[in-house]
């Protein structure tokens, strides 16, 4: 006999879901946050759910993630269980190393089954471009689509892939433990093996199957590497748009989506939990012999279904319910598949989204806009041949490195006349000297961020960094590119040496700092936390991305350091092979102009290349908003020339030098 | 009848093949090379060196797969009481209990992490708490200390309990699914056996319990060893782990395939050796129960 | 006679509105093999659970050795169970399930300043061998410590169990319907092994059951139980030759029940004839149920019969006939040798032995009539007469 289990054991389950609930309650309570920041509370307001429904790029993404995990999760549970008894009716000796094989999904690192499956499509995609070739050749009846991408299938597939294993993990013991006589029993009163199946199998192993079912949904909704690297330029899943954010920073507008679907699901997990008592209650009802008091409506209703007409009318709303989907599938597939589209990559938070909207209306061109997380993930996705961007947006020394590597296609400025608007100041930049591949979106400075009420005075160099005075509450930027620049800068020499002993003593700056303590930690867009919550006083960032953090912490404050420091500059280009050059084109042109470098300026915090827009916008801004726009603010964002003088813009280095980069800054991690 | 059923296995060996077993094909093939770049374009050669250059990121193993069993130990601890718990409690607190549990894991990731940032950041929730009910003064007091807060994050602590949250209940479901199944006659023979409360838990609840536990324990400990954003977030990026460094020969400033694939393959290879021994200890599949 | 050890004072087990236990007073003695016998659902499991500490009545006392054990948690009571379903530790072998009591230690009752004082003692390893050795060989299972249980057929299992319980040397053993899942010869060899143990270890046997025969074979005493309540204690032969009422009556063994009126001391009216009787203590013209077995009928001449009646079906038993046959409407089962062909006409006597007189009780009028048991033979007989019937009771739904 279970005997309830004391206080001491309510307690604890509820201790338990304390630790489990209260950081999902935290995002919840940060949903309704007025100001942008997922730490600092500015008061209540719901602007956020406000703006997710004219969020095109969230709303998408979160279509996206449903289609696809419910496809996924749909297919590899059928897949799933019919394998599991496949695999159950086996001997022995092929079924351990079959299941053996069918774990190791699940014990790789995401990453590496995001990467080879990627690898995996792209080989398959270049033979069959060969075997396409030729077929279309050889005869004329049918032709093959040459070129095949990632796209929706190979993201269902991948999912797919690594939501198997669970879902014969949960069906398999269920297998074990169902009686096997059961079937021949079945069999024996007359139903063939697959009424047995669906009468008999089916629902022993269904807690199995609907515990296998969930298990995959939920992975396939959170998971974010594999679908990275599968998805493809069409498809963006709400994953990945959130991490897409984090090269920016990640606004309250995703914790707005997610409470949204935890409401979702745990309403549906209500209903199905009433539904189950209720059935619970009308089963014991049934067994003590007193009269079940039906609804007379509803018992009509499933008896008029229960008769041979009936049988027939469920079957062929099914049906129709069926073709419905297929149909509506295909019209939209088709109907995006016969648009003309531009499939463009940028990061998070850096677009003024209604200028997509307008661009699509302009030109009636479909924008397919997604977020990379770093220039490194983009660049490892263009590198695998997995990606099948037209438009991209990187910043200034991975452009240079695509460029030696001859993965970038030259641009037809003719097609671009808004190119007369960039300043000359951001023509000719060191990473593309000829200026033949490129079109400027933003600029910017790197600087020291600092918390005026932490600190002692005003900081004015990056000493800051590296001695003792403010030890613990300094913030080392995460990037190693960043860190042993500033330090090499702050040394004296160039952040773009090659020489090995110039970086292996910028190095040892850092290290020895780090050593002793100074560092509270490496951050990068965690720094937004950080430094709005007061919680350290020192931290190496952007210059827009300062001013973002201002609006939620006035005691912040900003400055270039005297020995000079990075400035930095992301620019449009279009990748080889290209998909649809005309479209970029027209595209980068749109951009280029002055209004939409004016709003994009007012929606990112970060400076226009456009000449005229650094000139209108104070008055813009004043005519926006009401109010003066404070100058030492426009400073700050576009830095005036003395500022840029004293900073260096980032080439791409050699391959020995990146190496000596990544080892030292490895070894600075363990 | 069976022979036609094992018809049904046979889609998806092939599925493997291509899907599970080509890709680490591809995997070892990148391990076991370096791209060249010459005249003639990049090419592969074959090329040990991934490997032999390993022995730099011992610490980072080390590292990885001790906390990977902190985790797991802590998860354990945590979790077997509460499946224990769970079992007693009639059949509907069960099952609104166990969606409970699951919840959580439809938010995002990386967003959970960042609320536990939030929560355990030196002017957090938790430090701010705590300087409200006066905890950080008494500490001061008792120890003559003068902090302002308790250093939580960018600790190893940390980082143990975001992993601890992550796969928690992959640790509870197995676990509590014996647990609920477990045939009351045994534990009321030992009853009257004369086994009190204890040894009834010692020797019989445990011993049964066992393929449950194994369960959880494999469900934890894989995905803890690869993990990779909560070492960053929640440990300051101080403490490295295998997840961050792979992560890195793809996604860092040195593109790296060659060696990316190399760690991972090593890692797998310990990862399996440490199932086959636990599976030593179990049953086989019968350690997969989820609900 | 020796003393009472067991005792349950007005139990009552109830839960909500169903009550399983309605009053129960219930006395065994020690040493003794008492069976508790009835139907499904009569609460006779419930009752052994009561004494075994697994359950805890709603009202009542349960008191073992005079002293009240209902807050006594069962591990802490002298009393072993064999369990329906045998209940083996999976993860242990035999050895180790059947040491299982033995390693979980002894509880010694010392006088310590006045005071009883019960300690755990831990049995050394030596004893432990060599008791279980011993059991595994009583229940001989000698030589199967090491099998797993999954291994054992059912009836090692249930040899393993009752060794497990054995092996304790408890005061009491609850046998819950243990021998339930064997067959008809194993059954009946485990009956006489039982009952052989049961005398030799002089250890008081509580032994659940549905099985009457199996009742009467091994029991000193048992207890019948219908609907939560004790019908009748006593011994096997005092519940077969004289059931209290008409339940008992038809639970054990085959009995024609007949409604008669008790005329006088001795004398009993049924189908207006009197017969003599051994009964005594009725109300004059009391309404009384009249219990006959089938084999205390003799079948004589129609001429020389107290009764008169017409055979309407006889079927070969091989050690009798079961012969039918019909009184004024009512049926009767005689159990005879002789043969009586079918439709003729023969005659009965009862010796005074033969009847036996019970009190009117709600039981009456439930039991005793063999007319739907010879319909069954008719049947049997005449295929014919089967599809008529089906008509028939397709007809009254």
């Amino acid at each position: 006999m279970r005997r309830r289990s004391g206080i001491g054991g309510r307690l604890g389950i509820g201790l338990v879901f304390l630790f489990l609930y209260l950081p999902i309650i935290l995002l919840i309570v940060f949903s309704f946050n007025a100001g942008d920041s997922s730490a600092v509370w500015q008061g209540f307001s719901l602007q956020w759910y406000q703006s997710l429904f004219h969020n095109r790029l969230v709303m998408e993404s979160v279509a996206t993630t449903l289609l696809v995990s419910l496809l996924a999760t749909a297919i590899s549970t059928a897949a799933g269980t019919f394998a599991a008894i496949g695999i159950y009716s086996l001997t022995r000796k092929w079924r351990d190393p079959i299941l053996t094989v069918n774990n190791i999904p699940m014990m790789n690192a995401d990453i590496v089954t995001g990467v080879s499956l990627c690898l995996f499509f792209v080989a398959f995609f270049n033979g069959w471009r060969g075997f396409a070739e030729w077929v279309n050749s050889v005869q004329s009846v049918v032709a093959l689509p040459e070129r095949l991408h990632l796209g929706m299938v190979t993201l269902v597939l991948a999912h797919v892939c690594f939501n198997i294993p669970y879902v014969i993990l949960n069906v398999a013991p269920r297998l074990r433990q169902m009686d096997k006589n059961l079937v021949d029993a079945a069999q024996d009163l007359g139903c063939t093996w697959m009424q047995a199946f669906f009468k008999v199998i089916l629902p022993e192993i269904k807690p199995g199957i609907v515990s296998g079912a969930l298990i995959a949904f939920t992975m396939s909704v959170d998971d974010f590497v594999i679908s990275y690297f599968t998805a493809g330029s069409s498809t963006q899943t709400l994953a990945m748009a959130i991490y897409g954010m984090t090269k920016k920073r990640v606004t309250p507008v995703v914790n707005a989506v997610s409470t949204l679907m935890f409401l979702a699901v745990l309403v549906i997990l209500i209903i199905n939990n009433i539904r189950e008592m209720q059935q619970e209650k009308m089963a014991e009802k049934r067994a003590s012999f007193e009269p079940v008091k039906p609804n007379p409506f509803i018992e009509s209703v499933r008896e008029k279904l229960a008769t041979p007409g009936g049988k027939w009318f469920k079957r062929v709303v099914a049906a129709a319910l069926c073709v419905v989907f297929v149909v509506s599938v295909g019209l939209l597939a088709a109907f995006t598949g016969s648009q003309p589209v531009v499939n463009v990559c940028s990061w998070g938070e850096y677009i003024d989204e209604d200028l997509i909207t307008e661009f699509e209306e302009k030109y009636g061109i479909r924008v397919n806009y997604q977020t990379a997380e770093s220039n490194e993930a983009m660049y490892s996705l263009i590198k695998n041949g997995g990606a099948d961007y037209d438009v991209i947006v990187p910043s200034d020394y991975m452009i240079s490195q695509l460029i030696e590597e001859g993965m970038l296609e030259e641009l037809d400025y003719s097609q671009i006349p808004n190119f007369e608007l960039i300043d000359q100041r951001f023509r000719n930049l060191p990473y593309d000297p000829e200026n033949k591949y490129t079109v400027p979106y933003t600029w910017g400075t790197v600087g020291i961020i600092y918390n005026t009420t932490m600190v002692d005075g005003e900081i004015d160099s990056w000493s800051c960094l590296y001695d003792d005075e403010y030890a613990g509450q300094v913030l080392l930027i995460n990037n190693s590119r960043d860190a042993l620049g500033i330090a090499l800068k702050y040394l004296g020499y160039s952040m773009n040496t090659t020489d090995e002993s110039q970086i292996r003593e910028a190095y040892q700056l850092i290290e020895d700092a780090a050593r002793r303590g100074v560092f509270q930690g490496k951050v990068m867009d965690e720094v937004f936390q950080t430094m709005e919550g007061g919680n350290a006083a020192i931290a190496t960032y952007y210059a827009g991305d300062y001013l973002t953090m201002l609006e939620n912490n006035e005691d912040l404050a900003f400055v270039v350091p005297k020995e000079g420091s990075n400035w930095f500059v992301d620019a449009m280009c279009v990748l080889k092979e290209a998909p649809h050059y005309d479209n970029a084109m027209k595209w980068i042109n749109f951009i280029a102009s002055t209004d939409a470098n004016l709003r994009n300026m007012d929606y990112i915090w970060y400076a226009s290349p456009n000449r005229e827009a650094l000139e209108q916008y104070p008055a813009w801004y004043e005519e926006q908003y009401g109010e003066e726009l404070d100058p030492e603010i426009y400073e700050i964002m576009a830095a005036p020339d003395e500022v840029l003088d004293r900073c260096e813009m980032y080439v791409c280095l050699p391959q020995e030098t990146r190496t000596l980069y990544n080892d030292l800054w490895i070894r600075l991690g363990t | 009848m069976k022979n036609k059923r094992s018809l049904f296995a046979v889609p998806y060996v092939i599925w493997m093949a291509l899907f599970v077993v080509i890709p680490i094909v591809i995997m070892l093939v990148y391990s076991l090379t370096v791209t060249v770049t010459s005249e003639a374009g990049e090419a592969l050669q074959f090329s040990l060196e991934n490997f032999t250059g390993m022995g730099l990121y011992v610490s980072v193993f080390a590292r990885s797969f001790w906390l990977a069993i902190v985790a797991t130990v802590v998860c354990l601890v945590i979790g077997y009481p509460v499946s224990y718990w769970m079992a007693k409690e009639g059949p509907g607190f069960q099952r609104v209990a166990m969606a409970l549990i699951m919840l959580p894991m439809w938010m995002n990731f990386l967003l959970r992490t960042y609320s536990w940032m939030s929560i355990l950041e030196n002017n957090g929730l938790l430090n701010q708490l705590f300087q409200k009910i006066g905890l950080i003064a008494l500490y001061n007091s008792v120890t003559g200390q003068n902090i302002e807060y308790f250093q939580m994050i960018r600790t190893p602590g940390a980082v143990v309990l975001g992993m601890v949250y992550n796969y928690l209940p992959f640790m509870i479901l197995p676990i509590y699914s014996v647990l609920s199944k477990m045939d009351q006659s045994l534990i009321e023979a030992a009853q009257d056996l004369g086994a009190g409360t204890a040894d009834v838990f010692r020797r019989v609840t445990l011993p049964l319990s066992l393929p449950g536990v194994l369960s959880g324990v494999t469900m934890v400990f894989v995905p803890s060893v690869s993990t990779f954003a909560i070492s960053r977030l929640l440990g300051g990026g101080t403490n490295m782990m295998l997840g961050d460094l792979i992560e890195n020969q793809f996604l860092g400033g040195a593109y790296n395939p060659h060696l990316g694939a190399a760690i991972s393959m090593v890692m797998m290879v310990i990862v399996v050796v440490c199932m086959l021994v636990m599976n030593h200890f179990g049953e086989g599949e019968e350690q997969a129960v989820m609900l | 006679m020796s003393k009472e050890l067991i005792r349950l004072s007005d139990c009552v087990m109830a839960y909500d509105d169903d009550v399983v236990l309605d009053h129960i007073d219930l006395s065994i003695r020690d040493k003794e093999f008492l069976t508790l016998l009835g139907p499904s659902g009569c609460g006779k499991t419930t009752t052994l659970r009561i004494i075994g500490g697994f359950l805890t009545p709603t009202s009542g006392d349960v008191l073992f050795d005079g002293k009240r054990i209902n807050d006594v948690p069962p591990h802490k009571r002298m009393v072993n169970t064999v369990f329906q379903r045998y209940a083996l530790f999976p993860h242990l072998n035999v050895f180790e399930n059947v040491a299982f009591g033995l390693r979980m230690g002894q509880t010694v009752v010392e006088q310590e300043s006045g005071q009883e004082v019960r300690r755990k003692v831990k049995i050394p390893e030596q004893e432990i061998r060599s008791r279980v050795m011993e059991m595994l060989e009583i229940v001989n299972l000698k030589g199967f410590e090491r099998r797993p249980i999954t291994a054992l057929s059912g009836g090692q299992q249930q040899r393993v169990a009752i060794a497990r319980a054995l092996v304790n040397r408890p005061k009491v053993l609850l046998l819950d319907e243990p021998l339930g899942a064997l067959d008809m010869r194993l059954r009946k060899d485990m009956q006489q092994e039982l009952k052989r143990i049961q005398q030799e270890m002089e250890i008081t046997f509580i032994y659940v059951t549905h099985d009457q025969e199996e009742a009467l074979a091994m029991s000193d005493t048992v207890v019948v139980m219908d609907g939560g309540r004790i019908q009748q204690v006593g011994t096997p032969e005092d519940i077969y030759n004289e059931p209290k009422n008409a339940f008992v009556a038809d639970f054990i063994g085959e009995s024609n029940i007949i409604d008669g009126i008790m005329r006088a001391d001795g004398v009993v009216e049924i189908f207006n004839r009197r017969f003599q009787c051994l009964d005594k203590g009725f109300d004059k013209d009391e309404p009384v149920d009249v219990v006959i077995r089938p084999e205390d009928v003799d079948i004589v001449s129609e001429a020389e019969g107290q009764l008169k009646g017409t055979v309407t079906s006889v079927t070969f038993k091989g050690v009798h006939y079961d012969t039918i046959v019909d009184f004024y409407g009512f049926k009767w089962l005689i159990q005879t040798t002789d043969f009586c062909p079918v439709d003729s006409h023969i005659g009965i006597k009862i010796d005074p032995d033969g009847i036996h007189v019970m009190k009117k009780s709600q039981y009456s009028g439930m039991f005793g009539d063999y007319s739907s048991y010879s319909e069954e033979y008719d049947e049997i007989n005449d295929p014919t007469l089967l599809d008529e019937e089906e008509e028939g009771a397709d007809d009254e739904e």
